[in-house]
C-alpha cells in the first residue's frame, strides 16, 4: 500500500461526514459572539463632532443603561454597527471614515423593529414635522454647537422604537462632503406624507439632528 | 461590503468548506458530536470576524485551527472539573458509539486514533483539508520540517495497522 493508496483510503473513510447545522444557526451564533466583543467598545471612545440643532432629552442613559441589559443580537459593518437591546431599544454606532451602507442600516433597523427611511445624497422630511423626536432618538456625545468640529471620532445614537408616534419613521439622510467626511440628518417623518430633498434642510430646535462623521466640516 | 452582501459571501464559504472543516476536526479530536460542536463555535468566531477572516489566505485553516484551539480549551476547563484523559492519549481510548462507528470505517478509525494527537492534526490539515506543508506548519505553530516527519510517521503507523488487519482478514 502505498502513501497515495492511504491516503485516498483515509479520506474516503470520512467522505460520508456532512455538517448538520444550516448557515443561519451559524449566523445567529456569530452574532452573539459579535455583541458580546462590541459592547465595551459602544459605550467607550466616543466622540460627536457637530449638530446644528437638538435638544435631547434622553442624554446618556439610554446608551449605557441599554448596553448593560444587552443579550439580542447584533449587525455590524465598516462604518456601523447596530446592536438591538433587551429592552427594546438599539444602539447604532458609526465608525468615522467609512462610507456608510443606506441599504444595509434601513434593512437592520427594520429587523431591529425600528421602521426607518435612510437615504444617501437625499433627505427625507415632513411639514408639519411629527412630534416626539427627542423621545425617539438619543445621542452620546451630546450634539451642541459648542462641540464643533471637534476631531472625528464614533457618533452614537440610541433609538427607542417603542416611543415612535404611530405612523412615524425615522428619515436618515446621509451626505458626503468635500472634505471626505460624511453628513447625517436624522427626523420624524409621517409615514404617509412626507418630502425628499438633495440638500439636508434646515433644522429647528427638537425637529431632528445633524452629525458630521469622519473629517471635520472645518 | 453591505451585511447582506456579507451574509451571502459567509453562507457561501460556509456551504463550500464546512464538511471539509468538520471531517478534519473529527481526524484530529476522533468524535463526531465534539467535532461538530467545535467546528460550529469556530464558524460562529469565524462570522463575527468576517472581515479579517475572510480576508485570511486559508480561511477553512482559520477555522480549522480556531476549532482545535477550542477543542483544547475545552480540554483544559474540564480537567479542572472532572478527570477527563489528556487528548494526546486519547488514541488509546476504545472506540466511542455514534454516528461516528457507522459512518467511518471502524478499522481506519482505530488507527487513526492510535496516532499520537500532533500526528492526527498533521493528518487532518495535510489530507483531509488538502493544507500545504507550509500553511499546515503555520497553522499548527511547528515548523514545515516537523509537519514532514509526523505525517511520514503516521503514514507508516497507518500502513503497519491496516496492512495487518488486512493480512489477518485474508487469512481467516
Amino acid at each position: 500500500m502505498n502513501d497515495y493508496d492511504l491516503s485516498t483510503m483515509v479520506r474516503e473513510s470520512v467522505a460520508d461526514i456532512h455538517s448538520a447545522t444550516p448557515v443561519a444557526q451559524i449566523i445567529s451564533q456569530g452574532r452573539a459572539v459579535r455583541a458580546r466583543r462590541r459592547i465595551p467598545s459602544a459605550v467607550t471612545g466616543l466622540a460627536v463632532i457637530t449638530a446644528a440643532a437638538a435638544v435631547l432629552g434622553l442624554g446618556l442613559s439610554g446608551a449605557f443603561g441599554s448596553a448593560s441589559a444587552h443579550r439580542a443580537g447584533a449587525f455590524e459593518t465598516a462604518a456601523f454597527t447596530l446592536v438591538k437591546h433587551a429592552n427594546g431599544t438599539a444602539t447604532l454606532t458609526i465608525h468615522p471614515n467609512e462610507l456608510l451602507d443606506t441599504a444595509a442600516l434601513q434593512s437592520d433597523l427594520h429587523q431591529d423593529g425600528i421602521p426607518a427611511l435612510v437615504n444617501s445624497g437625499s433627505f427625507c422630511f415632513s411639514d408639519p414635522k411629527p412630534a416626539g423626536f427627542a423621545q425617539v432618538v438619543s445621542f452620546y456625545p451630546m450634539p451642541s454647537p459648542q462641540v464643533r468640529n471637534t476631531p472625528p471620532g464614533q457618533a452614537t445614537i440610541t433609538f427607542h422604537p417603542a416611543a415612535m408616534p404611530a405612523g412615524t419613521e425615522l428619515s436618515f439622510g446621509v451626505f458626503q462632503l468635500s472634505s471626505g467626511g460624511q453628513q447625517a440628518d436624522f427626523a420624524l417623518i409621517d409615514a404617509t406624507s412626507y418630502t425628499c430633498t438633495s440638500s439636508p434642510p434646515p433644522f429647528s430646535s427638537r425637529d431632528g439632528v445633524e452629525l458630521l462623521t469622519g473629517s471635520p466640516a472645518g | 461590503m453591505g451585511v447582506g452582501t456579507q451574509q451571502l459571501d459567509f453562507a457561501e464559504f460556509y456551504r463550500g468548506t464546512a464538511d471539509e472543516c468538520l471531517r478534519a476536526v473529527l481526524v484530529s479530536v476522533g468524535d463526531q458530536d465534539t467535532a461538530q460542536e467545535l467546528v460550529d463555535e469556530a464558524y460562529a468566531r469565524a462570522w463575527a470576524s468576517w472581515r479579517t477572516v475572510s480576508r485570511h489566505p486559508a480561511p477553512k485553516a482559520w477555522v480549522v485551527r480556531t476549532a482545535l484551539n477550542a477543542s483544547i480549551s475545552r480540554w483544559r476547563r474540564r480537567r479542572r472539573e472532572v478527570p477527563v484523559p489528556d487528548p494526546a492519549k486519547v488514541a488509546d481510548l476504545p472506540a466511542t458509539s455514534g454516528p461516528l462507528v457507522s459512518l467511518v470505517d471502524p478499522r481506519i478509525k482505530a488507527a487513526l486514533l492510535r496516532l499520537p494527537a500532533r500526528q492526527r492534526q498533521v493528518v487532518a490539515l495535510r489530507l483531509i483539508l488538502d493544507l500545504d506543508t507550509a500553511r499546515t506548519a503555520e497553522v499548527l505553530g511547528i515548523a514545515p520540517g516537523t509537519v514532514m516527519a509526523h505525517l511520514g510517521r503516521a503514514l507508516a503507523a497507518l500502513r503497519h495497522d491496516l496492512q495487518s488487519e488486512l493480512t489477518q482478514e485474508n487469512r481467516s
